[in-house]
């Protein structure tokens, strides 16, 4: 035990590794990449969606629904069947990312806009506002912090589960969990997992941290409406 | 008096080894009757089969159930326990009897330096390597190995029959397999020392799944690392290439027995099921399964009855 934590700690530190093709560097960019990609474009599917059945208060059932079946998707599964219909390529990958994180970030807006209080919506339509104008400033803003909160788990999410373009031969920090398994080499397969696990809490902090430094004069929204 | 003393001493001390010798071979006997002859052990008390996590591997355990049930020894079977690290040590503990194996894979398990390739040279070293206790028979004609397969387009195109032939496209062809054949000897490793082969690109998929032969359908890889015994390679009229250097091991079904368990009649039984099982006939059988979901032990008994192993 203490042996392969010494490997593991040579693993992780090695010039060598961190350099090349191969290299820490080169998998930890493509990782970020990956990820980065596909929580936008799931963003930018489902900021739409949650904010317009948040918005309108229709259609949230289906929507609901949608996203606790895109939840239960099994993620390998989702990559095989895009495989067999796309072939060798990045869509399996992006496409079984982004819906995981579509129905985290279509929940999340919905709720924060569920969250908003009526009274104030009233308010806001009394003065005359337009159906625009009430979304963009004085839901939005309300509902920013979950709005925030999905986004931030999305990503965690995401980053965690890029590992599996290395199961379809891409990139990535999977790329060492999976050849590490294949080749029995245990140290390999434990910093890839290490170095992911690690990756994903930093982000997540960081996001929670620009979280509260956007909104520290805010105070917590309540759900209890 | 000294002389008769002697004698008398001889005696004495002669007939407590005859005694002992006697009751050794009563004991003997009573084995060798119920096991039907030479060969150490004894199926009497029956078999416990264990298969390994896979479905042809539950398949084989079936049909040695059903040999050997045709030839009046009772077994049960304990499927899907594991993998090779998991059913070894059971077979060693006496947990199970009987395990259906693979020489290449099984001799690398005890011995992982092992040079030899060919199925006798194997079948001697397996001998040898095996702990002590355990026992490999005679290996079937079925083998289930890694082939490097190409599209009957490609073989055409490019003239390709054997891995000699890849080097002629060296650095053009896209190679795809599991993440290992990336390092290892029976992957590019071998390739390239053996028969100097070289690809434009490596793409890790998985060992005979639906990426690697999805991909290879698809065009997406050029020469694909799959399994003998995948009934995909003869639907879709792919093209084994041959191995004129004999790098890939050879990987005939090898029935691994605990020796206290082996007498004649299993071992006549199971080399009679491993004569009449063909590696087409085992990826028949891998297809009923698979691909029609038929039970395997099903399949096993109606393979066993057909091929005169038990009476229908």
């Amino acid at each position: 035990m203490i042996e392969l934590l010494t490997n593991l700690g040579h693993w992780l530190t090695s010039g060598a590794q961190w350099s090349g093709p191969d290299g820490i560097a080169t998998r930890l960019l493509e990782h970020l990449q990956y990820s980065a990609l596909a929580t936008l474009v799931a963003a930018l599917i489902a900021l739409p969606v949650g904010l317009l059945i948040g918005h309108t208060g229709r259609g949230a059932f289906l929507a609901i629904n949608l996203s606790g079946f895109g939840r239960a998707l099994p993620t390998v599964g989702l990559v095989t069947l895009v495989f067999l219909a796309s072939g060798l390529s990045m869509w399996p990958v992006y496409v079984s990312l982004v819906a995981l994180a579509v129905p985290v970030i279509v929940t999340n807006t919905y709720a924060g806009m569920a969250a908003v209080d009526p009274e104030v919506r009233d308010a806001a339509r009394g003065q005359g506002m337009r159906w625009h104008q009430v979304l963009f400033q004085v839901e939005l803003p309300l509902a920013l912090p979950l709005i925030m909160t999905g986004l931030r788990l999305a990503c965690t999410q995401v980053v965690a589960t890029a590992t599996i373009a290395a199961y379809v031969s891409f990139g990535g920090l999977g790329r060492y969990v999976f050849d590490g398994l294949a080749q029995r080499d245990l140290v390999q397969v434990l910093g890839g997992a290490v170095l992911v696990a690690v990756l994903a809490i930093a982000l997540d902090l960081a996001l929670a941290a620009v979280q509260r430094l956007a909104f520290r004069n805010r105070p917590a929204p309540s759900q209890a409406h | 008096m000294n002389r008769r003393k002697l004698l008398g001493g001889l005696l004495a001390g002669a007939s407590v080894p005859t005694l002992a010798a006697c009751s050794g071979g009563i004991t003997s006997l009573k084995g060798d009757g119920a096991g039907g002859g030479q060969g150490g052990g004894s199926s009497a008390g029956g078999l416990v089969i264990g298969t390994a996590n896979f479905t042809e591997n539950q398949l084989l355990g079936y049909l040695y159930a059903e040999a050997l049930g045709g030839a009046g020894i009772k077994t049960s079977v304990r499927p899907n326990l594991g993998s090779r690290e998991i059913v070894i040590p059971a077979l060693q503990q006496g947990d199970i009897d009987l395990l259906p194996e693979y020489q290449g894979n099984l001799l690398l398990h005890f011995d992982d330096k092992a040079p030899q390739t060919q199925a006798g040279d194997l079948q001697n070293a397996l001998t040898v390597a095996l702990p002590n206790g355990l026992e490999a028979l005679s290996y079937a004609a079925a083998e289930d190995k890694d082939v490097f397969c190409v599209t009957r387009e490609t073989a055409d195109k490019h003239g390709l029959r054997s891995f000699s032939d890849l080097k002629k496209q060296n650095g053009k062809l896209v190679f795809g397999g599991p993440a290992e054949d990336k390092n290892r000897v029976v992957g590019l490793v071998g390739l390239k020392n053996r028969y100097g082969v070289t690809f434009k690109e490596f793409k890790a998929l998985d060992a005979s799944g639906p990426l690697v032969k999805g991909a290879l359908k698809k065009g997406d890889v050029d020469v694909a690392n799959l399994f003998s015994t995948d009934p995909d390679i003869e639907a879709n009229g792919w093209v084994i290439l041959a191995d004129p250097k004999a790098l890939i091991p050879a990987q005939h079904i090898v029935p691994v027995i605990r020796g206290a368990k082996a007498d004649t009649k299993v071992r006549k039984a199971l080399a009679k099921l491993g004569g009449a099982l063909t590696t087409h006939e085992l990826a028949r059988l891998n297809k009923l399964v698979d691909k029609e979901k038929k039970d395997p032990d099903e399949v096993a008994a109606d393979w066993a009855a057909d091929h005169g192993l038990t009476k229908k």
